[in-house]
């Protein structure tokens, strides 16, 4: 069972014959309005953030004074440049991502073509599989449209068939059927989701032992019982999250110390002791010497655990043979209701 | 005898994160304690090793944007204050604990941990990128580089001078720093993108790595799986990271760090302390914030947890080490039989993982190398060049595009929230494209505005920003990093076009992005 790779599976599609698009396409919304949307489970991340993490879990923008440079406080990142543009990113194996723009100068020169006609026009999304060949405009293996609105600007592609070349016009189709490419995108070529059919003479490998192999690179192990081509969709499955890092047994970053919503209550004592003497006198509290300020006063500060503590506080004159020793007596208890 | 190697690499990054114009800033402790939890630590750790005479081997990225952050003035100073700060609440904090059980001698630990840290610091002169230098020179470490601001390169390739500014000012910088040139390259979140090579081979680099499924789906068909480095066409070596090794230390299943005995990251004394007495140590205007000294253990799932108990977690450290060693055995055996090859396990980690998250973390890394080095015979610690010397006869073939973040491809650098980023980032590298076009040999004003106007375009290139943006913490800081960096080079960039250089401007900038002193615009071409 040998085949070449990037090969496409034209099996069913003829050439050049427009298919029915049966794409998802997720609708996008403005980049604004998304900005904060956390789209990744954050359990999958925690590991990987908690060198970003200082404990601020709502936003720091107070903190963070705007830029010092004056004439760019006010300054937004300009929304359009003026250009004609379609650019095609790949996200994963089946998806990809595009983002356009059409210059006003080509907008109106379309208007004066067009007419009226082009109000009535739709905005396309024409992908072309060009796996294998120098695309040319009209030798594409097939291809789909899928109807954009032209102000998102940006759109999630789902090709569908990893190990494939893609290229993309965005342009408008007119109320006669006919297509009009208004500007192309670069080519991509998406990676394959399972291992390559092609070998290699000198380094060949049966079937079995590359399976074997393939378990144990992925961390399923050596006795993986799946066909090659579906193991890497099985180690998704499992959540073996690429620095496999999902979910340890540690609580998230974002969580505050109690879950929300479940009433609590902290409470704990501290005792502070204070006291003043001659400032060059020699002070020791529980016989640990005591450093006195200036003025002679100090201070110091214990947690304090249910029980009883004694704490004799001893001060030596630093001229004559004389001590003072000063003992308080403390005890904490503690009840619980309920 | 050996049957095997252990490629164990630790990939250091940060961020450039450097406000000369604030007094403090929040974003900064993110070097700060990365420094006292995790470089300082490793130093400590290769000092010891080596006092020892153990002849290890590791493999450490310290990406261009870290490096520059160690070598510093004003961070290092910062540091200096940062540690001086946590030194002066580490000894309140043996006082205050005296009376209870358990945490005094807690206290006592992190004071000595950070005077430790003041120390090692000051020994190296402040400088920590000397420290590590330190032990490449020596033959025990493999310093590696890394894209000049972390760039995502799958998402930069439809302008590939960026690609190539990316590699090439890392380059330059790596050549400061460390005396030589780099051998390899941690590229940026392990993105790789067929063809990259050619351009990491331009500036002489021999090997990068890959995760497991870019060597896996690689055409053709790798015959040793990710057990023996691959050569691109290009010649430059691609390493495949073992997802089992990883899957070891951080797997919520077999994982080590989520051990109920080792430290709890998310207790802080910072939100469990009273408030007027941790005010001097959070932030100047009043809100909570971590200080690095907690006092509990992981404990369970619920929220009550136990004190941490350091020698405890010692000797579970030491358990974990030797089951890692014996894995890995295992795992050498069979693939020795299997392969008729001595197999190459290479295990990848965030740097900061260790002693940052998994406080642990260093003091396992400690006790495996020691272990495989007095305790076994199967398998030995290599480093990716020693490794391509002793075995250079390799595969050919294309590695898949991938990266190691969540789900192998590009998803957590573009979805909903962060993919706004890519039209102006590339917008603003074809911009720089031409300037440099334009611009082929200039000097004084007009070059330093070139030269900023690549900074700020790196610096704005940070795969960091919408990785924070999608994770959603400190994401209004890594929005407007993003803007401000973009902001700052359209202004340059009108102004070099228009040959009206506003030099006010430029000398701020240079003052505040002051990275890569030794830039060359040229690179981006």
């Amino acid at each position: 069972m040998k085949k070449v790779a990037k090969k496409p599976k034209a099996t069913e599609i003829k050439p050049k014959k427009k298919l029915i698009s049966k794409r998802v396409v997720r609708p996008r919304r403005k980049a604004a309005v998304v900005a904060s949307k956390h789209e990744i489970p954050l359990s999958d991340m925690k590991a990987e953030q908690a060198k970003y993490y200082t404990g601020i879990t709502g936003p720091s923008e107070p903190y963070y004074k705007r830029s010092a440079v004056a004439e760019l406080e006010h300054r937004q990142i300009p929304a359009r440049y003026d250009e004609d543009i379609i650019v095609l990113q790949i996200r994963d194996p089946w998806w990809a991502h595009s983002y356009w723009d059409v210059s006003s100068g080509t907008a109106n020169r379309l208007k004066n073509e067009l007419g009226d006609v082009f109000d009535r026009a739709r905005w396309i999304l024409r992908s072309y599989d060009v796996s294998c060949l120098n695309f040319d405009g009209s030798n594409a293996h097939r291809f789909f449209d899928t109807s954009v609105d032209f102000d998102a600007r940006n759109w999630y592609l789902n090709f569908g068939s990893p190990g494939t070349s893609w290229c993309v016009d965005l342009g408008i189709t007119l109320p006669d059927g006919n297509f009009i490419t208004v500007v192309r995108s670069n080519t991509i070529s998406l990676p394959l989701d399972g291992p390559s059919w092609v070998t290699d003479e000198e380094w060949m490998i049966p079937d079995d032992e590359f399976r074997r192999l393939y378990g144990m690179s992925v961390g399923l192990g050596p006795n993986v019982s799946s066909p090659v081509g579906k193991l890497w969709q099985e180690r998704l499955k499992k959540d073996i999250s690429s620095r496999g890092l999902a979910s340890m047994g540690v609580s998230s970053p974002v969580k505050k110390i109690k879950e929300k919503g479940n009433f609590w209550l902290v409470v704990d004592a501290e005792l502070i002791i204070y006291g003043a003497t001659e400032a060059d006198a020699r002070v020791t509290v529980q016989d640990k010497a005591v450093k006195l300020r200036k003025d002679g006063t100090f201070t110091l500060r214990f947690a304090l655990p249910d029980g009883k503590q004694v704490i004799p506080v001893v001060a030596s004159s630093a001229h004559i043979d004389e001590t003072r020793t000063i003992t308080p007596i403390v005890a904490r208890k503690t009840t619980r209701n309920p | 005898m050996i049957k095997g190697y252990l490629c164990l690499v630790l990939h250091g990054h940060l961020p450039y994160v450097r406000h000369p114009e604030h007094e403090d800033f929040l974003e900064e402790d993110w070097l700060y304690e990365a420094m006292t939890e995790t470089y300082i630590p490793l130093i400590a750790m290769f000092e010891r090793l080596s006092q020892d005479r153990i002849d290890f081997r590791m493999t450490m990225s310290i990406t261009p944007t870290l490096a520059s952050m160690l070598t510093d003035d004003l961070l290092q100073q910062r540091y200096l204050r940062h540690l001086n700060r946590l030194i002066e609440l580490a000894h309140k904090e043996v006082e205050r604990t005296r009376w209870v059980q358990g945490f005094q001698e807690l206290a006592v630990m992190y004071l000595n941990i950070f005077v430790n840290a003041r120390e090692l610091f000051e020994r190296y002169h402040r400088n920590l990128v000397s420290a590590f230098k330190r032990f490449q020179d020596a033959g025990n470490l493999e310093i590696i580089t890394c894209g000049a601001t972390h760039g995502f390169f799958p998402l930069m390739g439809v302008v590939k001078a960026s690609v190539r500014a990316q590699v090439k000012v890392a380059v330059a910088n790596y050549e400061k720093n460390f005396g030589r040139k780099p051998r390899g390259i941690w590229l940026p979140e392990c993105g790789y993108n067929p063809g990259d090579d050619e351009i990491l081979k331009e500036s002489g680099i021999k090997f990068f790595f890959v995760d497991s499924h870019g060597i896996l789906h690689g055409t053709p068909r790798p015959k040793y799986g990710v057990f023996a480095p691959v050569y691109c066409k290009s010649g430059v070596a691609a390493f495949g990271r073992d997802t089992e090794s990883s899957k070891q230390v951080w797997s919520s299943v077999e994982g080590y760090p989520g051990d109920y005995y080792y430290r709890e990251f998310y207790r802080d004394i910072g939100f469990d302390l009273e408030y007027e007495y941790i005010k001097p140590y959070i932030l100047p205007d009043g809100v909570r914030i971590n200080t690095g000294i907690k006092y509990f253990r992981i404990t369970g799932a619920s929220d009550e947890k136990m004190p941490y108990e350091p020698r405890v977690a010692r000797e579970k450290a030491a358990f974990h080490a030797g089951n890692f060693m014996f894995n890995r055995e295992k795992q050498v055996e069979y693939l020795y039989d299997a392969l008729g090859r001595k197999p190459i396990i290479v295990s990848p980690y965030d740097a900061e993982l260790y002693g940052h998250w998994w406080f642990e973390g260093p003091m396992w890394l400690e006790f495996l190398i020691r272990k495989i080095t007095y305790d076994q015979k199967t398998i030995k610690l290599v480093t990716p060049s020693e490794y391509l010397a002793e075995n250079p006869r390799n595969q050919v073939l294309t590695p898949s595009m991938s990266s190691w973040g969540w789900k192998g491809y590009s998803e957590v650098w573009l979805q909903g929230s962060n993919d706004w980023v890519y039209r102006h980032m590339h917008k603003a590298s074809n911009v720089m494209t031409s300037l440099a076009k334009q611009n082929p040999d200039t000097n004084g004003l007009k070059k330093r505005a070139l030269n900023q106007a690549l900074r700020e375009l790196l610096l704005a290139q940070s795969s960091d920003w919408a990785f924070i943006i999608a994770t959603g913490t400190h994401v209004s800081y890594a929005q407007r990093r993003t803007k401000d960096h973009l902001l700052r080079f359209f202004k340059l960039s009108e102004d070099i076009s228009s040959d009206n250089i506003d030099e006010e401007f430029l000398k701020e900038l240079e003052y505040k992005d002051n990275i890569f002193p030794e830039i060359d615009y040229r690179a981006h071409q």
